[in-house]
């Protein structure tokens, strides 16, 4: 098995796909926590500013101790794991199209070990994306939020964590949708449309119908609850007194409307990782190789 | 894990794709030290075959065995069997050494060997250049560098010609010889017999998914004995003369001449002088293997179903064979539809009938010719 690894890592390592899509996986990380900081400070400078001072403490609430940062860190995590999911979505589908796929099972003792090799390196990847897109966002969030709407050091791990699990979540997730297709453009075009477009139009529908909570079980939905139920959590426990009617704004806030805690949320989508996963795996064990 | 004979067992194997039967019912045997070609016509289930003794196409029934293991059994496969397969695929952006490294690591061999294989190939020069510029038959090599980075005991090549020039197939026949010289073993496909005819020490011979002929190609080539080209005065008497001394493959050529196998010219002339038949020409003809081939194979296009040259031929004098193969090197059981003789086959008197519908070759067809006696008399009978 340790072969087979050193193999499928160096199957990755040895094209450059794994950097063309690590720029901008940086880029759009560290961007768009750029702008949701600085929306984010605008937000709280007008909110703190003197005209909003009667309102606040009317509601008696306490603004300034809100570290709305938060939410554009779970926010700009969810956006950028977009990468290392296509990035699994190529790992056997990429195989597939250049006919690899061939050499890669004359190599190994069989199917089940190749195929249980190149998840654990995509786990591996996935991992590795996750820390650099947790590094971009952060760097991106440091440079436009003030200093008080920042995290704590428990906060950041928390969300550095969840963070890195989505992340090898949804290369696996990738990796599965990828076997499921066999083909590079279908995989791309059906993980871009769904998680980008597909859902989030569902989402509204949803929404709109007043059942928020099925987002929660969608698979987008889902892994968003990760992080945004952390992000959400996080900013409640510091942010004193905040009415029970806006936890529900606060979570949308988030992009994980409608989701659950965030381990439940987890468990949700790796049943869809798994789901997907096994699919493809399945398919992959069985298909004739012509 | 496995025997370590390099015995390659292929038994009753038959994949269906949906309705078409890509291979029937095949079964052969390749044995170690021996360059073994697997022919037949484009389309005859050769590729499907190789998938399956490979494991990566599962075989609707049947099995086959490399090392008296099936392929998923071998434990590390790539130590025993290496393959070069047409469909076989490198990234366009990885380049020679780093493909053959990220193998040499699945396989569990140093990296040094990358560059080992690559000399031997004869790309060595080529080590640092990505795959997607590679011309075919730099490709090829690169496969075949793939298939030795396991030191295997078995190869196994899919048209392995195809992009090769002609320098590129001289040496990798040199190159196979030697490897089966070795004790090694060597199953090598083409649809061209020409083109592994000086490689290959047996053959078998595949039409539609079926075996026609398996066995050493010298037998192949023995049984392609020469002609008696012979033309008589009286044919008939020649030709009951000639039965009589046990002589009785014997056919009539386009232009009214005797076909005799089976005996050589010298003793063709003595029976004729003996049953006092002039000869006013004779002549020993070497028949090409190549029609032998072509002929084992050339049911692949032709609908199934009973020949309409056969049955012309019992009315009359249309039928006319021209050459049939002796008996023996065709297996039981492997008849071919669209290609059989139906109660055709007269004592003495075998015939090959070409099916309708070969064009290139029909040129070599003969014209009618030889009168057919009626159905059952033989030859002599109408003498």
């Amino acid at each position: 098995m340790g072969g087979l690894l050193k193999a499928e890592f160096r199957k990755t390592t040895t094209t450059g796909l794994w950097w063309g899509l690590m720029i901008p996986t940086v880029l759009l990380a560290a961007g768009w926590a750029a702008g949701t900081g600085a929306i984010g400070k605008g937000i709280m400078d007008t909110v703190t500013g003197a005209d909003f001072q009667q309102l606040t403490q009317l509601l008696g609430i306490e603004p300034s101790q809100w570290k709305v940062s938060l939410f554009g860190i779970a926010r700009s995590i969810n956006i950028a794991t977009i990468f290392p999911m296509i990035f699994g979505g190529l790992a056997i589908s990429n195989e597939i199209n250049r006919k690899t796929i061939t050499t890669t099972f004359l190599t190994a003792p069989n199917r089940v070990s190749a195929l249980t090799a190149k998840m654990l390196v995509y786990v591996l990847w996935g991992a590795i994306y996750g820390l650099i897109i947790v590094l971009a966002v952060s760097l991106g969030t440091a440079i436009t939020s003030d200093g008080n709407q920042l995290p704590d050091a428990t906060g950041w791990l928390a969300l550095a964590g969840v963070g890195v699990l989505s992340s090898i979540l949804m290369t696996i997730f990738g990796v599965g949708v990828g076997a499921l297709m066999g083909s590079v453009v279908g995989t791309t075009v059906v993980l871009l449309l769904y998680m980008l477009i597909i859902e989030n139009g569902l989402q509204v529908v949803l929404a709109s119908q007043n059942l928020p909570e099925v987002i929660g079980f969608l698979p987008n939905g889902s892994v968003n609850g990760l992080t945004g139920s952390v992000a959400t959590n996080l900013f409640l426990q510091s942010a004193g007194s905040v009415p029970k009617s806006l936890e529900d704004g606060l979570r949308a806030i988030a992009g994980a409307l409608g989701a659950s805690d965030w381990w439940l949320s987890g468990l949700i989508f790796l049943v869809w990782t798994v789901v997907f996963f096994l699919g493809g795996w399945a398919i992959t064990q069985r298909k004739d190789i012509t | 894990m496995h025997d370590g004979t390099g015995r390659i067992v292929v038994q009753n194997l038959t994949k269906q794709f949906g309705q078409v039967t890509a291979v029937q019912n095949l079964s052969f045997t390749v044995e170690p030290g021996t360059v073994t070609g697997f022919l037949g016509p484009n389309g005859a289930g050769k590729t499907t075959t190789l998938r399956m003794l490979l494991g990566l196409v599962t075989p609707t029934a049947g099995t086959s065995l490399i090392n008296g293991r099936p392929f998923n059994q071998l434990g590390n496969p790539a130590r025993v069997v290496g393959a070069v397969l047409e469909a076989q695929g490198f990234h366009p952006k990885r380049t020679a050494r780093n493909h053959l490294r990220v193998y040499a690591a699945a396989i569990g061999v140093p990296d040094q060997r990358a560059d080992q294989v690559l000399q031997l190939v004869g790309l060595g020069g080529a080590a640092d250049r990505k795959a997607g510029g590679f011309s075919l038959g730099m490709k090829q090599r690169l496969a075949l560098a793939t298939a030795l980075l396991g030191d295997p005991q078995v190869l196994v090549l899919d048209e392995p010609s195809n992009g090769l020039d002609p320098e590129g197939i001289a040496w990798l026949r040199t190159f196979l010889q030697s490897f089966a010289r070795g004790g090694r073993t060597v199953l090598i496909s083409s649809h061209l017999l020409a083109e592994v005819e000086q490689t290959v020490d047996q053959v078998v011979i595949v039409s539609r998914g079926q075996a026609m002929y398996y066995g050493p190609l010298e037998q192949l080539r023995r049984s392609q004995q020469s002609r008696v080209l012979v033309q008589p005065s009286d044919g008939n008497a020649l030709v009951a003369a000639l039965q009589a001394q046990g002589v009785t493959a014997i056919e009539q050529t386009p232009d009214g001449r005797l076909a005799v196998t089976g005996a050589e010219a010298k003793r063709v002339a003595d029976i004729a002088l003996q049953a006092g038949v002039s000869i006013y020409g004779i002549q020993e003809e070497q028949v090409d293997l190549e029609r032998l081939f072509f002929q084992l194979t050339n049911g692949q296009y032709t609908a199934a179903g009973p020949n309409p040259f056969a049955a012309a031929a019992f009315q009359g004098p249309q039928g006319s064979g021209y050459y049939a193969p002796p008996q023996g090197y065709q297996q039981p059981g492997h008849q071919q539809q669209g290609y059989q003789q139906q109660g055709y086959q007269q004592q003495g008197y075998q015939q090959q009938q070409p099916p309708p519908g070969y064009d290139p070759y029909q040129a070599q067809q003969p014209p009618q010719g030889y009168q057919q006696p009626g159905q059952g008399g033989g030859f002599g009978g109408n003498g």
